[in-house]
């Protein structure tokens, strides 16, 4: 499991991401997949879900369908316009940033007279 | 597949409930989501119990709470603009009150443009934005502190604007300011410091040093020293008042004299300026204090309450062309003058002009600039300053009146009969 510091500032980037390709999905149902695609390495907890469902959805960004299931109600999240463009930008930016940090990390390896 | 039936989506509804999750937004989301997690885990194998304690533990212990906290910290988050905007305010209000209180002590162009801008931002735009956000963030119980903070910080601020720029209602405004801090948002900060802080005394004695520091500012602003000012200049101005309105000399000098026609003249030329000088003196106290002009007449100037205002007095004597403008005095005064001038002969007017207490041509300068007679006396000199030249004036007068009829009394020819005057 990765630290929270590293979850924390990619959060935002995975759950739109998530929903990009998804669809809709409810709370547990993103925890979950989460944990199964990236096989437990990344857990995010509740705790740091719900709140970003709820700012997400604040900011316009997300929208949310109620379903009832039985006595409760189960809520969908799903992505408005706005919410799309964020999403692809983020992935965009995300995907740079990774590249940049392969580099600057191999260069280090590559180059150690760097060092001295 | 499991399914949860409706007592235990009650029990685990009520446990959420219980453990601090107010919002039903929120309630609903965990309620599906613990539902959820113990459907699968009962899918596993597990009772109902096990999997509803074991998915309860991967939230920690206050774990609900603090989804809600989280939540609402998220949620009320003041958005980038919103953070931008206070800041560059905050900014731009410190700056213009920093440079304008520097620009006002090296008595420079601008500092009053600067220090009315920047309080204004800070009390009009800053602070409530920073309310506002306070206030959204913030728990019931803590509304009275932000509410009580605002409006001492806004009105301490606008008074001490106020006070700066001369205008009228700045002491009411600083005093209600500086006595709300006093009365709530002090008390009402400490007492919640005193109750979560670790160590009490020093959060008592601290309060206390706050208290007292208020206190003293708040005694500062009730007696402060311009009392004393205030109170030398009024007696300055009922001397120079009693000392002209009390000259009685020149009734006896008159009935000395007998009633010629150019004693009558004289009489009437003194009793019009000293009448203008006098309708000016009760029009100025009149308009500067909001009273009527019976009341103004009768009043004396260290019962007035705004005798260092000076905008009024300044408006009605320069920017107008009414009977009250500096205008028409100096137009009395110099006429008075000539006409003064016109008793004595010929041959000593030039030297009897040099005695005359008016100076109309001279140039004075103030603040490198050359200003009138007019500006020199009275712009922008407080209501005090100006009734007490005033009152000078009227003593002028009276005193130039006493020297003609001196003078008319040791010419014998003047009012005597042409001959029969052996001696």
């Amino acid at each position: 499991m990765y630290s929270n510091e590293l979850i924390k500032g990619t959060l935002k980037t995975i759950v739109l991401n998530l929903l990009t390709k998804q669809g809709k999905m409810y709370g547990y149902e993103i925890t979950q997949h989460v944990k199964e695609a990236t096989d437990g390495k990344i857990q995010l907890t509740e705790g740091a879900l719900y709140p970003l469902l709820h700012r997400l959805e604040a900011d316009g960004l997300l929208t949310t369908e109620k379903v009832s299931i039985g006595k409760r109600v189960r809520k969908y999240y799903k992505l408005t316009k706005n919410g799309a463009e964020t999403s692809t930008d983020l992935v965009k930016e995300f995907k740079e940033f990774s590249n940049t940090m392969n580099r600057l990390l191999e260069s280090y390896t590559v180059n150690p007279s760097f060092h001295g | 597949m499991a399914e949860l039936n409706e007592l235990q989506i009650e029990l685990v509804s009520a446990y959420i409930r219980q453990h601090g999750v107010a919002s039903d937004d929120l309630h609903d989301d965990l309620l599906d989501h613990v539902c959820t997690s113990i459907e699968r885990l009962m899918d596993g194998g597990s009772s109902f119990e096990e999997a509803f304690a074991k998915t309860i533990k991967l939230f920690g212990p206050g774990g609900l709470k603090q989804v809600q906290q989280q939540t609402f910290e998220l949620l009320t988050e003041m958005n980038v603009t919103m953070k931008k905007a206070a800041f560059s305010f905050g900014l731009t209000s410190t700056f213009l009150l920093l440079a304008g209180t520097i620009f006002k002590l090296l008595h420079l162009q601008g500092a009053s443009v600067m220090l009315v801008l920047g309080a204004g931002i800070l009390a009009l735009i800053y602070l409530p934005m920073l309310l506002w956000h306070k206030l959204k963030e913030s728990s019931r119980d803590e509304y009275l502190l932000h509410i009580s903070g605002f409006f001492g910080l806004a009105f301490t601020t606008v008074g001490v604007l106020f006070k700066i720029m001369h205008w009228p209602g700045a002491s009411v405004m600083l005093l209600s300011g500086i006595f709300v801090l006093a009365i709530a948002y002090v008390p009402i900060y400490f007492i919640k410091k005193y109750r979560t802080s670790a160590n009490k005394s020093i959060t008592l004695s601290s309060a206390l040093v706050a208290m007292t520091c208020l206190i003293l500012v708040f005694g500062m602003m009730s007696f402060n020293n311009s009392v004393y000012f205030d109170r030398g200049l009024s007696l300055v101005y009922h001397e120079l008042e009693s000392a002209a309105t009390k000259i009685n000399g020149n009734e006896a000098l008159y009935s000395k004299l007998g009633a010629t026609e150019e004693s009558q003249e004289l009489k009437a030329e003194a009793n019009r300026a000293f009448q203008m000088v006098e309708g000016l003196k009760i029009k100025l106290i009149s308009e500067t204090e909001g009273i009527s002009i019976s009341e103004a007449g009768n009043v004396q100037l260290h019962l007035l309450e705004k005798k260092d205002n000076f905008n009024i007095p300044s408006h009605i004597l320069f920017a107008s062309e009414s009977e009250f403008s500096a205008q028409a005095l100096l137009k009395t005064l110099s006429d008075f003058e000539a006409n003064i001038l016109e008793h004595y002969d010929p041959g000593i007017r030039s030297e009897m002009e040099q005695m005359m207490p008016f100076d109309f041509e001279e140039e004075y300068e103030w603040n490198d600039q050359k200003v009138d007679w007019a500006h020199w006396h009275f712009y922008n000199t407080p209501l005090s300053g100006v009734l007490s030249q005033l009152s000078k004036i009227q003593y002028d007068i009276r005193n130039a009146e006493t020297q003609v009829l001196l003078y008319l009394l040791s010419q014998p020819v003047v009012s005597g009969p042409p001959s029969g005057s052996g001696g």
